[in-house]
């Protein structure tokens, strides 16, 4: 990242650089003297001393360091390329009092410093050299210089590790992996392990339990078990494995798989052991549970077990917002109650699903064999799915003489309604609502005259014909032509044989054909 | 200036793979969370269900079984007859022979005592020509038809099917696929569970039948497949069905139900017109479109997921054939994708539109892309001299990780929930699978995808540049098939 932006700034500002760089050599001649010997060696860049006058001394003259040679000007000495070695160089010109002077040379050709210094420049822009800066000498100079000027950092200061945003970004998604991961892991290894253990436990607890039920289903009798007190029960227990939690559920869960398979006796016995070891109490206990599901498996238990006392506390979730409580508590209420009073379901204000009519219309079905039931409540709920879940149990149930009741608001119900209600006359034969079907294969929505229709090849009467063929003339969409000609068929055969006999339409002839097929009779 | 673009494109797609990398990572941790919620409550839910009854009930819908056969003679009987033996009140077998070149229906006629009849095939949705319609005059057979057409393909077999088919729910099936005896009354529970929010499709979970013992159409012994193509795919069906699903089935965003085993609502599949034969992705685009059609309609609807073991088939062990399978799974949902644009990011289209369509776009569709780029990005920078081991280790350690830990969640899910594979050696296996993937399988799959992608835009499949304009509306789809022609 840190280079990227390098890159860019280079980029953007390459200008400023350069000028940046000009300005690191200095001016001054003894500045521009002080640079150079800084540098030591740069390429393409020399220096001679020029000695005016012959006043010199012989053994300068002589010195084979400087090889002194004359020129129109004066003495010239021979060229030196490193500046490192100027100070030293010239030291002994100046003790010898000699007047002399140091030239500088580009490429051999004498230059004045100006020149010098631009050639420099160039070379330092090209990347021929690299300029050397002073190295600070001591602390001391340090804080000399540093006092100077007032400090003001380049770079505020910052952690590599936070300034580096990738780094950070992968460091904390690591870091928050890591956390969710573990938190996941331990919770599922948890749970496992805590499965594991209830599922051991419970089969342990399982084979505890079969022996004092199966003492106590086979060698006591039904009075006994009720003049049983408590502890006489627990007795047969081993001891205080009743005190535990898991055990009394897994007693119940053994008490109530017993009881769906038994019968007669029995399931009294059980019913009384379930009292008798207060487990009725743990049952309507769950009711205050906060968990919908052990909720529901308090009411199962209630329901299973014909706790009767648990009623008015059932009652009270019958039109609870969780489905399963809900759909439980009616099925409790609709299997424990004595009068099968339905006005319980008549209030309720949720739609009542296919699954729940299900379960509502198997234990009303076992009910309504043994007590009447008064469906008719069902039709003054204020919500529809209840109304129509009360005419398909007139039609499941065969309760004939609701017809009447059917008859009686069958006109002023909705279009769902009116279907479900023709089902259940066309089931019941009731030609005598003929009327009804006939105005039904009227209306102007669809789905209502196609019901109607289909309803008429079972009770219709001619004035139904009538209308089919009136409908079979005007229809132009196929399936409901397929349809219509198949209600006229069922109603009147020969109504049916003078429209499709030798029909000039092709469309009517295979139809006619499909319809006195045998093969598609029980489609 | 070229080196300054060079490097800052190389620093936007560096931001890109990071923002990626973290969102994968939270993307799966959500679903997993999300799924082992679901799962939890699909598990207590089923505490309290009772299916006994739906068999007998009468208020129970009936379901019409659709299974489009091709060359299926070998095993079309047994497969027939196992379909018809199914646990259900009420219920109808459609085979559709889809112009088998083999004896298929020549064996169905004579193992059922078939008869062609007068049935008047005047079809809603529109298909290739139906030659005949059979029934049997064996009353044991009453719930049998076989219909037999002209080869189309199987979105044009099962419309075929959805013309004629007479009950409320269709369970769209391949007719290979093993089905549990009570596999219609689980299905067809959230049907029969709705209130408010219309249930409009029900998916199932495909398990893998390969090397397990089969008896009366349920797997009874489970053994993970022996070779390593055969395991990974255990591993990947766990993730998508115990984990993907599960959790955009919390969020009601599925948008794909498997096209083996998926059950819908009759006169909503025809209301859009049925599967739409143009694409090799009908399962996908027949729930996209019904979505998009009722949340057009301001419908308040559902697409429930059902994670009982009730359907097995058997998966290709073949590497040729499971590439070929592959790159029609990426085509199909790159078109699908194409096919609904409009619901891309649109708020109107509520789950699907904001999440589940951006989901698919990115992780699945552009995730060969993505991981084909990030392998390149990675060698540029190792050419350019800018790699950092840190970086690079730290992400290809971090996602490997995410990957086992997606996989042995899986795997536990199927073990707390189900435990079918009891065996050590089974898990053991499916252990050793699940930390060699990502190496061993992974790129192969990376390898597929990126041809799918190739085979789209080179038109492989028939779509020519038809699927880039989208459905303006649900209902197009029609119009769009008729273009297409021309």
């Amino acid at each position: 990242m840190t280079k990227s932006f390098l890159w860019i700034v280079i980029g953007l500002f390459f200008p400023l650089a350069i000028q940046a760089q000009d300005a690191l050599i200095p001016e001054d001649s003894l500045g521009f003297r002080d640079f150079l010997i800084l540098q030591k060696e740069v390429t393409g860049l020399e220096y001679q001393f020029l000695i005016m006058g012959d006043n010199i001394p012989d053994s300068l003259l002589r010195d084979s360091v400087y090889t002194f040679s004359k020129t129109d000007l004066g003495l010239v000495s021979g060229q030196f390329e490193d500046f490192g070695k100027l100070d030293t160089l010239e030291a002994p010109l100046a003790q010898s009092n000699v007047a002399y002077q140091l030239q500088y040379l580009v490429f051999s050709e004498i230059s004045s410093r100006a020149t010098v210094r631009e050639y420099l420049s160039t070379l330092i822009e090209n990347g021929g050299h690299q300029i050397k800066v002073v190295e600070p000498q001591s602390k001391i100079d340090l804080v000399a210089l540093a006092s100077k000027s007032p400090y003001s950092p380049l770079q505020k200061f910052k952690l590599k590790f936070v300034s580096d945003y990738r780094l950070f970004g992968v460091t904390l998604t690591i870091a928050f992996f890591f956390l969710v991961a573990s938190t996941m892991i331990a919770a599922m290894l948890v749970m496992k392990a805590r499965k594991n253990q209830r599922e051991n436990l419970e089969k342990e607890y399982e084979s505890i339990v079969i022996d004092p039920l199966t003492s106590l289903l086979f060698e006591k009798e039904l009075h006994e078990i009720e003049q049983m007190d408590q502890e006489e029960i627990y007795l047969f227990f081993p001891q205080q494995m009743l005190s535990k939690k898991l055990f009394k559920h897994v007693l119940i869960e053994s008490i109530i798989g017993l009881n769906k398979k038994m019968k007669g006796e029995f399931k009294e016995k059980l019913k009384a052991l379930y009292k008798k070891l207060e487990l009725d109490k743990m049952s309507i206990r769950s009711l205050h549970h906060k968990k919908w599901d052990r909720v529901t498996m308090g009411l199962a238990q209630i329901n299973e077990m014909d706790l009767v006392e648990a009623m008015p506390e059932v009652k009270k979730f019958t039109n609870s917002k969780n489905f399963y409580i809900r759909s439980m508590a009616v099925s409790t209420i609709l299997n424990l109650s004595e009068k099968v009073d339905l006005k319980f379901l008549r209030d309720q204000t949720y739609p009542i699903s296919l699954w729940q009519q299900m379960n509502y219309l198997r234990i009303i079905r076992f009910v309504s064999s043994q007590k009447n039931i008064k469906l008719e409540v069902l039709f003054d709920s204020e919500n529809p799915s209840i109304r129509i879940f009360g005419i398909k149990l007139v039609r499941i149930l065969g309760r004939v003489d609701l017809i009447e009741n059917l008859a009686a608001f069958a006109g002023s119900v909705s279009d769902e309604e009116k279907m479900e209600i023709l089902e259940t006359y066309a089931s019941f034969g009731a030609h005598m609502e003929a009327g009804f079907v006939n105005e039904c294969m009227k209306s102007s929505n669809q789905a209502l005259v196609l019901a109607a229709t289909k309803v008429a090849m079972v009770i219709g009467d001619a004035e139904s014909a009538e209308i089919l063929v009136g409908l079979i003339h005007s229809e132009s969409s196929f399936p409901r032509k397929l349809s219509l000609l198949k209600s006229l068929y069922g109603l009147d055969k020969e109504r049916f044989d003078t429209e499709t006999t030798d029909h000039p339409s092709s469309e009517i002839s295979d139809i006619r054909s499909h319809i006195l097929d045998p093969m598609l009779q029980h489609v | 200036m070229y080196s300054f673009l060079f490097y800052l494109i190389l620093e936007i797609f560096g931001l890109i793979f990071l923002v990626l990398s973290f969102s994968v990572i939270v993307i799966y941790l959500v679903l997993m969370v999300l799924s082992a919620l679901e799962m939890r409550d699909y598990l207590r839910k089923n505490r309290f269900a009772d299916y006994g009854d739906i068999i007998t009930s009468p208020i129970a819908p009936g379901v019409s079984i659709l299974a489009p056969a091709y060359n299926e003679g070998q095993s079309i009987v047994q497969n027939a007859q196992s379909l018809l033996s199914l646990h259900y009140g009420k219920f109808e077998v459609i085979l559709i022979n889809d112009g088998s070149k083999d004896d298929t229906l020549e064996k169905l006629i004579h193992s059922f005592e078939l008869q062609k009849t007068n049935y008047v095939y005047h079809p809603e949705i529109e298909t290739k020509p139906v030659r005949g319609i059979y029934r049997s005059k064996n009353m044991s057979y009453r719930r049998l038809t076989v219909i037999d057409k002209e080869n189309g393909g199987k979105a044009d077999a099962l419309n075929t099917g959805i013309n004629i088919a007479n009950l409320e729910i269709l369970a769209c099936i391949d007719v290979d696929c093993i089905l549990s005896s009570e596999s219609i009354s689980r299905m067809v529970r959230p049907f029969m569970e709705e209130t408010n929010q219309r249930v409009i499709a029900v998916g199932g979970v495909i398990g893998i039948a390969n090397n397990c013992d089969v008896q009366d159409g349920t797997v009874t012994t489970y053994r993970v497949p022996e070779t390593m193509l055969g395991k990974f795919q255990v591993i990947e069906y766990f993730r998508a069905f115990l984990m993907g699903r599960m959790a955009w089935s919390r969020i009601n965003g599925l948008m794909l139900i498997s096209g083996a085993f998926g059950f819908f609502r009759k006169d909503l599949v025809r209301t859009v017109g049925g599967y739409f034969p143009k694409t090799v992705g009908e399962d996908m685009e027949l729930v996209v479109r019904m979505r998009r059609y009722l949340d057009e309609q301001k419908i308040p609807h559902k697409v429930a997921f059902v994670p009982d073991p009730l359907c097995w088939t058997e998966v290709p062990e073949n590497e040729d054939v499971l590439a070929r399978q592959r790159n029609r799974w990426m085509r199909g949902t790159i078109e699908t994708l194409q096919l609904h644009q409009t619901v891309r990011f649109n708020p109107k289209y509520g789950v699907l539109g904001m999440l589940s369509y951006p989901f698919w776009s990115i992780f699945e569709k552009y995730a060969p892309i993505l991981e084909a780029s990030g392998i390149l990005y990675t060698l540029i920078l190792l050419m350019i001299g800018d790699f950092s081991a840190v970086y690079f280790f730290a992400l290809l350690v971090m996602m490997y990780l995410l990957s086992l830990l997606v996989s042995s969640f899986s795997v536990l899910y199927e073990q707390i929930a189900f435990n079918h594979y009891k065996d050590k050696k089974d898990l053991r296996k499916l252990i050793w699978m699940i930390i060699t993937e990502p190496f061993v399988v992974h790129p192969k799959i990376i390898y597929w995808g990126l041809m799918g992608h190739i085979d789209f835009i080179k038109g492989k499949g028939g779509w020519g540049s038809m699927i880039r304009t989208g459905f303006k509306k649900a209902e197009d789809k029609k119009n769009l098939a008729e273009q297409s022609r021309t």
